[in-house]
Order: structure tokens, then C-alpha cells, then sequence
């Protein structure tokens, strides 16, 4: 018994395994938590969430954060719905979803090639990313919402099929480029020493555009989940998730210090922070309750985190 | 140390109440925001005139985040609950959350903001904005002419994408009109609901136009900012005091109530929270058992003023959160 529980303690999947402990436990008080609508529920919201996660659990590999993944979410969004709104059909959705995925590649490469050619911290440059972008989202449309878009573009963020193949493909595409390429050696070989990267002949500059563009990419993809979701391009869209996407990659076992972290990992750090997130709010606590107890079960599951990494 | 963390999240959680009796009808709440003293004080209410109905309320906050209301929501459908009373971030983005209520047919009732139009169901309590706001500034021209000057006019304008912000611009224009040339509005400050804005668009008019003498703000919420712009300009004066700016609010907070006391300000056009959460709540059992249902009901609101101020406390929300 003790050799199980030290080997689920010491398991790459430890998170995976307080996710079904969190959920095995919250069951029996809490209404309509294991029933099939909910799972649904719990299953759609996690998948934008976990596409932006996904780009930053690359971002932090190298040793980097991206906290313009929000402004790029917005900018994405509003200028996707400024170019799908009153326009039916599959050739202005196509067309929009192009133009969105461009912005996140833009924004991404901005923001690599400011970290590395002007040798500026990636928590500056990317906080001064988000707030110009953010600004530019609420001048591009005067703070107003763009809706009437059409369901070509809004059935992809609506349905689940939509949202489930999207997040399959960048979750696979990263998973691959980290596990199976050159590029992803290289990433993790930066975040763990950047000048030993370099000496050892690792094209730094590239790598690090790479990974921001890479990031820039999954907000985008976020972005169209998110706008058709709700039918409407909004320039404060995303502003509120940053900590969720943090947190969930670092609760997953991303480091904050570069070189670690995987998909899969961000998966698990996804799936406990919206099942926390969800059951908290189905367990009809006042929202202060709600948000204390979402603070102490984080800092809980970091903790837990932290102290069995001393023995792996 | 896991199985302790287990046990003691899920011990907070049921001794914090989560455990209610299965047979209590249960009405899930999503407010956008609680930031501000109106939304907590609508909160209360309504958490009140469900006690009364013997329901238990589920809350939910979404901090001003769309797509976390729309999961909201979602997880209100999926606990099954009997209906869902919501403050949506905004207009066009409350459509899918109420296409999924209709979906699984559960009433759902918007407070004090209306939906824009789809084909969707749903009923919205909401002030009636152009009139609260008309009645409100006509009883302050009545004061103002009184001493037979022609008045600079200023309005402090909430965010133009908010219905509710056009509604009380509307009505101040509407109450003016019939003045003619006792009142001449120099100066539309756009605040989109910051108080930051206001201050900065208030003391710029000010110093453009040192002789405004009637103020109007779209919401009590910028009352603070009015007041640090006419200190600044040497023009902070009771009522009946040389130099007096006449100013008017909108909601009916405590702030609104303790300036109105102290003869700051003459007047508020209060949005009637006990009336609106008391319709909030009867819609959503009205609709449960499939009663008939207006689309929208208006809160007609009252205009409180120094003259009326004793009677009319007991119904301005912000005196009574004043009072305690």
C-alpha cells in the first residue's frame, strides 16, 4: 500500500490522480457534478483553456512567460467578428479564421523578437504587448461588441466537434514538436541554461521567436473557440484568464524557472482547475467562499506539487 | 497530507451550507459583478425574496468575464435548477447563455439589463431609465429656476454601449428641452462608468466653463468624482449657499443618500431594488408554472429630493445600506 502510494505520489500523472481524488471526493455532496451534462460541461469549457495553456506551458519551457496571450485573444476576436459580422457563408469565416491565426502569429513574433533582439525581460515585453494590443481591441471598435456573425464561424466554438478538433490538433502538433524535433530539444535546452544552449550551437534567436509565435498561434486558435462560443467579438475578451492559464500550466508541472513541462502535464493542470472551478460553483457557496476555496485548494495542490519534487 | 487536504476542503464545504434539502426549489444567480454598492444591495434583496419563497439561491460571479458566465450558466443547467436570474456582462453575449436555458427549458430572467433582440425567450426587469432620468432632472431645472439666471448645463454619460447609459442621456435632453433657454448643456462628458474619466471630464469642464451651475450624473457611482472636481474649482457649496452647483444622481446609493442629507446635492432618481427583485423573483416562479409573463417589466423608479427625503428613505436602497 505504501509502495502505491508513494509511486502515485512520485507519478508524472500525481495531477491527473488528485484530479479523480478531487472528483471521487466532491461527488457525494455535490449535486450534479458526475452527471453525463455536466462532464460535458466540464469537458467543453477546459478546451479553450487548455489551447492557450498549451502555448504557454512552450513559452515557459524556454524560461519565458507570455502575458499578452490575453490581448492577443481579444485583438483575434474583434477583428475576426469586424470581418464575419453580417456575412454568411464559408468564405468569410474561412477567410476571418486566417486572418485571426495571422494576428497570433504576428503578435507572437513581435513579441520573440523583442525578447531576444532587444535583450529585454519576456515579462516586460509581453506586459507591454498586452497592454498595446488591448488598447488597440477597444480602439478598433470603440469598446462596442460586434455580433451578428455567422454560424459557419460560430458553429466551431459552439458545438463540441469544432472545439474538440482544434484543441486535438494544436495539443498533438506541440506535443510532437516538443517530444519528436529538433526545435523542441532546443526549447527545453534553452530553459535550462540559455548560454550553454548557445555555446552548444542552438539557434537561440529562432527558437525563442519560434516558441512566442507558437504561443501567439494557440490564442489565436483560443480566440475563434471563444468568439463563436459566444457569438460575439468582444475587445476585452480573455482578459480575465491569465492567472487560469498560469496557474493550470504550473499547477500541471511547467516551471516558472524553464525546461520542464509537457502537454500532458498542461492537460492535467486544466482539467483540476476547471473541476475545481466547477464544482465549487455547483456546490452553491457564497462567491467569496467560492474564491477563497479555489485560492487555498491551488495553493494546496502547488504545495503538494513542490514537496514531492524533492524526492523525484 | 493529501487525505488531510481532502478532508478539510471538502469539511469547509459542507459546513458552509452546501448541503440544503432536495425538495427546496433552488434559483441560480449569476451576477457580472458585485464591485459596486448597487449590485451587492440587489444581491441581498433578492437573496432575501427567495428566502421568503422558502428557495435556496446558488451564486455565481464571473468577474466581468463573459465566456466564465456562460460556463456559469451552464453548470446552473446542469445542477437542474428551477430558474436562473442573471446580470449579464452585456447584451449580445447573454444570447447563447439564454438559448441554452431555453434549450433545457429552465425560465430565465435578466436583471436590470435587457437582451438585445434574437429569437430567444427570457424576461428582463429593468428601470425605466429616460423616464427616472427626465423626472429627476426636471425637479432639478424646478429648483434651478427658481433663481431666474440662466444655467451652464453638464452630464456625466455612462458607457453608450450600455442601453441603460442612452436611457438616462435621453431623458436628461428630454427634461431640458421644455426649458428652452434657461439651460444651456456645455459640456457631455463620456465616462464609459469610470470614476477616473469622470474626474478628469468634469474638472476639464469645469475649467472651460468656470460657471456650470447644474451637474446631472448618469450614476451615483461617479458622485465621488463630481464632488473632487467642485472642490478643486472652489465650488463645493450646500444648497442655499452662495454659489451652490445643483446636482442630480442616478441609482440611489449611500453615498447619493449622505450627500443629499447634508444638502450637497438635490436630488436622485432612485431604481426602486426592492420592487425590481421582488419582480425578478415572482417572474422566475411565474414562469416555472408556466403563468403568462410580460418580456420586459419596468421599474418606474421615484425621484427622492430634500423636500421628500424622510417618507422616501425607507425605499432608497442606499439609505437603508446607509443605516445598516
Amino acid at each position: 500500500m505504501t509502495s502505491i502510494w508513494r509511486r502515485a505520489v512520485l507519478s508524472e500523472y500525481f495531477i491527473l490522480y488528485l484530479s479523480v481524488a478531487w472528483f471521487a471526493a466532491l461527488t457525494p455532496i455535490t449535486p450534479g457534478f458526475a452527471t453525463a451534462e455536466n462532464l460535458g460541461n466540464i469537458f467543453s469549457s477546459m478546451l479553450p483553456l487548455l489551447v492557450v495553456a498549451i502555448g504557454q506551458t512552450v513559452v515557459l519551457i524556454t524560461g519565458g512567460i507570455d502575458l499578452s496571450v490575453t490581448s492577443t485573444i481579444a485583438l483575434a476576436s474583434t477583428v475576426g467578428a469586424l470581418l464575419t459580422t453580417r456575412k454568411e457563408g464559408a468564405g468569410p469565416a474561412l477567410a476571418a479564421i486566417a486572418v485571426m491565426l495571422g494576428i497570433g502569429i504576428a503578435i507572437g513574433a513581435v513579441n520573440g523578437l523583442a525578447i531576444h533582439s532587444l535583450r529585454m525581460p519576456p515579462f516586460i515585453v509581453t506586459l507591454a504587448t498586452m497592454m498595446f494590443f488591448s488598447g488597440f481591441a477597444i480602439w478598433l471598435t470603440a469598446s462596442r461588441n460586434i455580433h451578428e456573425l455567422p454560424q459557419a464561424f460560430t458553429r466551431i466554438g459552439r458545438g463540441l466537434d469544432g472545439g474538440i478538433a482544434l484543441t486535438l490538433i494544436v495539443a498533438v502538433a506541440v506535443h510532437v514538436i516538443l517530444t519528436r524535433s529538433i526545435l523542441g530539444r532546443w526549447l527545453y535546452a534553452i530553459g535550462r541554461n540559455v548560454r550553454t544552449a548557445l555555446v552548444s550551437g542552438v539557434l537561440v534567436s529562432r527558437t525563442t521567436i519560434a516558441a512566442y509565435t507558437i504561443s501567439g498561434v494557440c490564442a489565436a486558435v483560443a480566440s475563434i473557440l471563444y468568439t463563436g462560443r459566444l457569438e460575439t467579438g468582444s475587445p476585452v475578451l480573455g482578459q480575465r484568464i491569465l492567472l487560469d492559464v498560469i496557474g493550470a500550466t504550473v499547477i500541471g508541472g511547467a516551471s516558472l524557472f524553464g525546461g520542464r513541462g509537457k502537454v500532458l502535464w498542461t492537460v492535467f493542470g486544466v482539467l483540476f482547475m476547471t473541476l475545481v472551478d466547477n464544482s465549487l460553483n455547483l456546490l452553491g457557496l457564497s462567491n467569496f467562499a467560492v474564491l477563497m476555496a479555489k485560492g487555498f485548494v491551488i495553493l494546496g495542490a502547488a504545495l503538494l506539487d513542490t514537496a514531492r519534487r524533492r524526492y523525484v | 497530507m493529501e487525505r488531510r487536504s481532502f478532508l478539510i476542503t471538502t469539511g469547509a464545504a459542507v459546513l458552509t451550507g452546501c448541503s440544503q434539502a432536495p425538495s427546496k426549489p433552488t434559483v441560480g444567480v449569476a451576477f457580472e459583478t458585485l464591485q459596486t454598492e448597487y449590485w451587492v444591495a440587489s444581491r441581498d434583496a433578492i437573496k432575501s425574496e427567495l428566502d421568503k419563497r422558502g428557495a435556496q439561491m446558488i451564486e455565481a460571479i464571473a468577474d466581468g468575464d463573459a465566456n466564465r458566465q456562460f460556463e456559469q450558466v451552464r453548470n446552473f443547467i446542469a445542477r437542474k435548477v428551477d430558474g436562473i436570474i442573471i446580470v449579464p456582462k452585456d447584451a449580445h453575449t447573454v444570447i447563447p447563455m439564454i438559448r441554452a436555458a431555453n434549450n433545457a427549458n429552465v425560465p430565465m430572467v435578466l436583471f436590470n439589463r435587457p437582451p438585445a433582440k434574437s429569437d430567444t425567450k427570457s424576461v428582463s426587469v429593468v428601470a425605466d431609465n429616460f423616464t427616472i432620468a427626465r423626472e429627476t432632472v426636471k425637479y432639478l431645472a424646478e429648483q434651478a429656476v427658481k433663481s431666474k439666471k440662466r444655467h451652464k448645463a453638464a452630464i456625466l454619460i455612462g458607457d453608450l454601449g450600455d442601453i441603460n447609459a442612452i436611457g438616462r442621456r435621453d431623458g436628461f435632453d428630454e427634461a431640458l428641452k421644455q426649458y428652452g433657454e434657461a439651460f444651456q448643456v456645455v459640456a457631455r462628458i463620456p465616462t464609459e462608468w469610470n470614476q477616473e474619466k469622470a474626474l478628469a471630464g468634469l474638472t476639464n469642464a469645469l475649467q472651460a466653463n468656470p460657471d456650470i451651475s447644474f451637474i446631472f450624473t448618469s450614476s451615483d457611482l461617479l458622485l465621488p468624482s463630481i464632488v473632487s472636481a467642485l472642490k478643486s474649482a472652489g465650488k463645493y457649496k450646500k444648497t442655499g449657499e452662495p454659489g451652490h452647483v445643483f446636482v442630480a444622481g442616478f441609482d440611489g446609493d449611500a453615498t447619493a443618500w449622505r450627500l443629499l442629507r447634508e444638502g450637497y446635492i438635490d436630488a436622485v432618481g432612485v431604481q426602486d431594488v426592492y420592487f425590481d427583485t421582488e419582480a425578478t423573483v415572482k417572474a422566475v416562479f411565474d414562469m416555472k408554472a408556466g403563468k403568462q409573463v410580460p418580456e420586459t417589466i419596468l421599474d418606474k423608479g421615484f425621484v427622492i429630493h430634500r423636500d421628500n427625503m424622510e417618507t422616501e428613505s425607507r425605499r432608497m436602497w442606499g439609505a437603508n445600506v446607509a443605516k445598516g
